[in-house]
């Protein structure tokens, strides 16, 4: 609890103010949660006519029964883990020794190179390029090509390669005297000192995978092979096509919007469930202790 | 030949030489230190013989092999360094184990290597800590235990003690030279603390500028400069250097003349560098004594000793006194003495020694 009488007169408005704006913002991006969930457990009808605003009304669920008959929706939830599992590896085999590598001192043409990938942030090839390369390797409509094709993301490369630079030199020294080579020095060394940087990069890894939609459905074909958000975007045009669901009517258990709302709350739940156990990565000062200052 | 052997070793950094030709023989079993000022290619020269830094020219031998091309892992060399770089993210026991599973050694030997160095170095109790949870001077013997218990062929140090408070450093300085004397592998050691270099050296290196300016025993260098370099620099404090000329019986330093035989036939008239050591001067005059005129400015009494700041004609002076712990009687000192046979002389141009024995 705060002492209240440690604070002088300014700290304690500037106090109020600032929790006033962390409260605001904590509403903000809280709201849009509870809103669709409250909506995935009201009536059709009732989320039709626009009655939601924080808690479900004439709770039911139907939107939910729906989704889960549906056997797409268990494929496309599939694949999605197998996109964001995989995808996470693969981007982990790429980043890791590769921002080891352009963090090292005697890599030649070092700076070339650094520029080299960072230049890819600012610049990219655009759609059409970009598909029409997708095709011309063959990787259209497959599965492992989304998992390779988005695999290495130079923001992530440069954030673990400053990680790796501000490891001290000596630990790498002394591991090499000690017998290490590259292999082990990164293994070994620089990898489990780095853990907090890597937890990081999963994290936008996974949380980007999970919520990959737009290259998905410009590049899968297929509707075995597509991820739970291209499902979802294919139920909300199915739903709205429908004459079923044009006309909701008063006693409608479920609507186009109630059912969308249950897929996202179904796509958010995992989501929900890791965080945590990576969040507890996020630890700094390991590095404390090894090297006197 | 067993040993270190350094022929020629020139260190460039692109178009910039900072070791300019080191040449230097460390036999088996010796404690060599190299000391000298800040920059001056220490650490360099130490880290082109671990393999940490590449070598620009010459030759580098350990135990007879040319070493120049070969990886620091396959030199059979240990380093503690300055900052220790123990692994944070690995207990006393795994930061020692490191090297060891590397090489795969059997576990069962590593555990006992272990448990035998822990020992000695009397960290048995802090095995499962990590380095951050041990003090400075624990992680200084951890260092020291990841070298040792991999029986290397050579050990090197650089400054491993510089982070330690003066009383630790001390008797970790005691430690090294017992750990030394026991397991009797070949040592290099940087330090720039003179005293460090004087205690635990078999042979000192004196390093200036990228190049050596003398190697030998503490006390040859001590007694024996070979020029003005190594004068000022071992000895706290140090020597006392003046520029005088020479005359039929000794040197004019200004207006003063001091008496000392025996040198300077024929050469009355050259310049010279007159080198005093401060503990060498006496209260009293004695046998051979040179009388120094000086006037006194400061006394810091050291308990036993005190030291003397004077001025002796233009040139501020040093000198230690023996005062048996009483220094009222200083006050009206005026006049003190040299040993004649201790006064050096050193060219007023090169630096070089002129009386300098071998
Ligand atoms: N990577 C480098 N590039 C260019 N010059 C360097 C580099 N590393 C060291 N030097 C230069 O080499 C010289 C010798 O450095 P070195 O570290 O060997 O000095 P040292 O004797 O160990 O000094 P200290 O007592 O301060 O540790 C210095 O002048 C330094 O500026
Ligand atoms: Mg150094």
């Amino acid at each position: 609890m705060m002492n209240w009488n440690l604070y002088s007169r300014g700290d304690k408005f500037f106090a109020i103010v600032v929790s006033v704006l962390i409260g605001m913002f904590t509403v903000a991006t809280l709201y849009p949660f509870i809103y669709i969930a409250a909506v995935s457990f009201s009536s059709g009808f009732a989320a039709q006519a626009g009655k939601v605003v924080l808690t479900p009304i004439d709770a039911t669920l139907e939107a939910y029964g729906y989704i889960i008959k549906d056997p797409q929706f268990w494929i496309s939830y599939r694949n999605t883990f197998i996109y964001t599992i995989g995808g996470t590896l693969m981007s982990l085999a790429f980043i890791i020794p590769g921002a080891y590598a352009l963090s090292r001192r005697q890599l030649k043409g070092r700076r070339f190179l650094n520029l080299f990938v960072a230049f890819t942030m600012w610049f990219n090839a655009g759609l059409i390029p970009f598909f029409l390369n997708m095709r011309d390797l063959n990787l259209l409509d497959s599965m492992f090509g989304i998992i390779l094709a988005f695999a290495v993301n130079a923001f992530n490369i440069i954030l673990l390669r400053n990680f790796f630079e501000a490891i001290p030199q000596s630990f790498e020294e002394a591991a090499r005297m000690d017998g290490a080579n590259d292999f082990q020095v990164l293994w070994k060394v620089f990898i489990p000192l780095s853990k907090p940087a890597i937890a990081t990069i999963t994290l936008f890894c996974i949380v980007s995978r999970w919520n990959g939609f737009f290259w998905a459905m410009v590049l899968l074909q297929s509707e075995e092979k597509i991820p739970l958000q291209v499902f979802l975007r294919h139920t909300i045009a199915n739903l709205s096509d429908n004459d079923e669901f044009a006309i909701v009517q008063t006693d409608a258990a479920f609507s186009a919007e109630t059912v969308t709302a249950a897929i996202i709350v179904c796509s958010i739940i995992p989501v929900l469930i890791v965080y945590p156990f990576i969040q507890k990565y996020f630890e700094k000062g390991i590095l404390l202790g090894g090297v006197k200052e | 030949m067993s040993g270190v052997n350094l022929s020629g070793i020139v260190k460039a950094y692109g178009a910039v030489e900072v070791v300019h030709g080191i040449n230097l023989d460390v036999a088996e079993k010796e404690f060599v230190v190299l000391v000298g000022p800040s920059g001056c290619g220490k650490s360099t020269t130490l880290r082109m013989i671990a393999g940490l830094e590449e070598i620009t020219a010459g030759n580098l031998m350990i135990d007879g092999r040319r070493m120049n091309r070969i990886a620091p892992k396959d030199r059979d060399v240990a380093m503690v360094f300055q900052n220790y770089a123990l692994y944070p993210h690995l207990n006393v026991a795994d930061n020692m184990a490191f090297g060891l599973r590397i090489r795969k050694m059997p576990k069962a030997e590593i555990a006992t290597t272990i448990a035998d160095v822990a020992e000695i170095l009397g960290l048995t109790n802090y095995l499962e800590r990590r380095p951050a949870d041990l003090s400075g001077g624990q992680r200084q013997r951890v260092a020291m235990g990841r070298a040792i218990v991999r029986h290397p062929k050579v050990f090197l140090f650089d400054e491993p003690l510089s982070n330690l408070d003066a009383k630790l450093r001390t008797q970790m300085r005691a430690e090294i030279k017992r750990l030394h004397n026991r397991l009797g592998v070949t040592s290099i050691y940087v330090t720039h603390d003179q005293v460090e270099a004087m205690t635990l050296a078999d042979r000192i290196v004196v390093m200036n500028d990228g190049a050596i300016e003398q190697v030998g025993t503490p006390m040859e260098l001590f007694n024996h400069p070979a020029n003005t370099f190594v004068a000022g620099f071992l000895g706290s404090p140090p020597m006392n250097q003046m520029k005088g000329v020479l005359t039929e019986h000794g040197a004019k330093i200004g207006d003063t003349e001091i008496k000392f035989d025996g040198f300077a036939n024929g050469q009355a008239g050259r310049d010279v560098i007159v080198g005093i050591r401060p503990e060498h001067v006496t209260l009293a005059a004695g046998e051979q004594t040179s009388a120094l005129p000086i006037e006194l400015d400061l006394v810091e009494p050291l308990g036993s000793e005190a030291l003397l700041h004077a001025r002796f004609g233009n040139d501020n002076v040093v000198f230690k006194a023996d005062t048996k712990g009483d220094i009222q009687h200083l006050s009206g000192v005026g006049e003190v003495y040299v040993p004649a046979p201790l006064i050096k002389l050193f060219d007023a141009e090169t630096g070089h020694a002129l009386n300098a024995k071998g």
